[in-house]
């Protein structure tokens, strides 16, 4: 069955390591950065993840997302450069268009930000198979229902996307066009948007009965199809990994 | 018997497989809005009929799964706004249950409500990770006007968010509206809050 997944098959150390220490991994990358509001703790995190990444092998999945974001960062720079309310020092000057000191380190620390993110997270969903975090979060305590909600997600969006393209070909059929002026192709959403909708919701209601029918509501304790191999370190990454948050909390309190 | 609270739900196995199809629906709104070139996301169309049909709680569930879903596939920045996503799924979900969504008149009002509140929410996750930018060409054009003026970044964010989340939300909670209205009976009764049971 066909899944939505973004995972690369490897034997990298990062593909070792258990889905539970990544994520804690990428809360700190998320976190910490925000929490010091330092360039420099930016700047090592992303070279951290960035590291991560390079020997997980997955580089170059990343950089299409990396491109997509570059973009908007692009106007960061130029409006923070520009406009940042603490600019006072010009940096230089493009004709009469003047691009002040502050707001260009603001918008690196911006930057350094959001490619740490792109990094950590990334490392993620290239390193893990969707299943077996969904699993490992079930073990630790996740409702198996809503580790059901997860799982099934990434299989029901494949399927609705094959429905989307029948859709598309029966309209189309009919004489509906989806190029053209504003209001034509906003009247085109509709009779896209409803049936798939419908189509979806009624499968919904099947999916719930053959769910009822397999006993999905039964209260006996769930066990596991596979056992899984534990990650020898985990333990100790997780617990230096929390450390070094609340280390960065306290030393923000302490400043 | 009267409505239970709309806060008293029970995960039935029908609210639980409402929650991946929700997901899914966000993403085939996105899929289309891209594909007709239209200028919003429409990407909320499935929380917040979820929301409509089975409550806050399930919308604000789907809100939450959408965005760590998309963040763990697609976009890695979205993950954080799964909190907006949330605000989304309840602020519906409670316009529902006091019965805001009446008519088309209070459906935009109420589409106000929730474009309103996304914004709220939206604009210190801005600040935080953009430094008050939202990405959208018309929005962050008016932050730089506004900040270019010295107007706070708190409100110039809100400005951009505004103008962004603010036209979208309306057209969203029109559309969701609309299928709602038309979808049968038999598939909202399952989800439906009251004991009262009509023979037809």
């Amino acid at each position: 069955m066909r899944t939505l997944s973004l995972y690369q098959e490897g034997d990298s150390i990062i593909h070792k390591i258990d889905p539970i220490t990544k994520i804690i991994f990428v809360l700190i990358t998320i976190l910490i950065p925000i929490i010091m509001g330092t360039l420099n703790s930016a700047f090592a995190f992303l070279i951290i993840s960035l590291t991560l990444v390079i020997i997980a092998g997955v580089i170059k999945k990343v950089l299409p997302i990396v491109g997509f974001t570059s973009i908007i960062l692009v106007t960061v720079i130029i409006i923070q450069g520009l406009y940042y309310f603490n600019n006072r020092t010009p940096f230089f000057a493009i004709g009469t268009v003047v691009f002040y000191k502050e707001g260009l380190l603001y918008a690196l620390e911006i930057i350094l930000r959001i490619y740490s993110i792109i990094n950590s997270v990334s490392l993620l969903m290239f390193t893990t198979k969707p299943s077996d975090l969904v699993e490992a979060l079930v073990k630790k305590g996740l409702s198996p229902r809503i580790g059901y909600v997860f799982s099934s997600v990434l299989q029901i969006i494949p399927q609705m996307m094959s429905t989307v393209d029948t859709i598309i070909d029966a309209q189309r059929s009919r004489g509906m066009e989806v190029e053209g002026s504003f209001s034509r192709r906003i009247r085109a959403f509709i009779p896209l948007i409803g049936p798939a909708v419908i189509s979806s919701l009624i499968d919904t209601k099947e999916r719930a009965m053959a769910l009822e029918v397999r006993a999905f509501n039964s209260r006996y304790k769930k066990t596991f199809l596979n056992e899984g191999t534990t990650f020898k370190y985990a333990d100790v990454m997780q617990v230096s990994l929390i450390s070094i948050l609340i280390i960065s909390i306290v030393l923000r309190f302490v400043h | 018997m009267g409505k239970r609270s709309m806060w008293s739900f029970k995960f039935t196995t029908a609210s639980l497989v409402l929650i991946p199809t929700a997901v899914g629906i966000n993403y085939i709104g996105k899929f289309f809005a891209s594909l007709l070139k239209l200028p919003l996301w429409l990407d909320s169309i499935g929380t917040m009929l979820s929301s409509m049909m089975a409550g806050p709680i399930v919308g604000a569930i789907s809100g939450a799964i959408n965005n760590i879903i998309y963040g763990l596939t697609a976009d890695p920045i979205s993950l954080v706004y799964a909190i907006t996503s949330v605000a989304i799924g309840l602020t519906v979900g409670i316009l529902a249950y006091i019965g805001w969504f009446k008519s088309w008149s209070m459906a935009v009002v109420s589409g106000l409500v929730v474009g309103l509140i996304a914004a709220i929410v939206s604009t210190p996750l801005n600040v935080i990770f953009w430094g008050g930018q939202t990405g959208n060409i018309w929005g962050d054009s008016v932050f730089a006007f506004l900040s270019a003026r010295e107007i706070p970044i708190w409100i110039a964010s809100f400005a951009d968010e505004i103008i962004v989340d603010v036209p979208d939300k309306i057209a969203t909670v029109l559309i969701s509206y609309g299928i709602y209205k038309g979808l049968p009976r038999q598939l909202t009764s399952i989800y439906r809050n009251d004991d009262e049971i009509k023979e037809l």
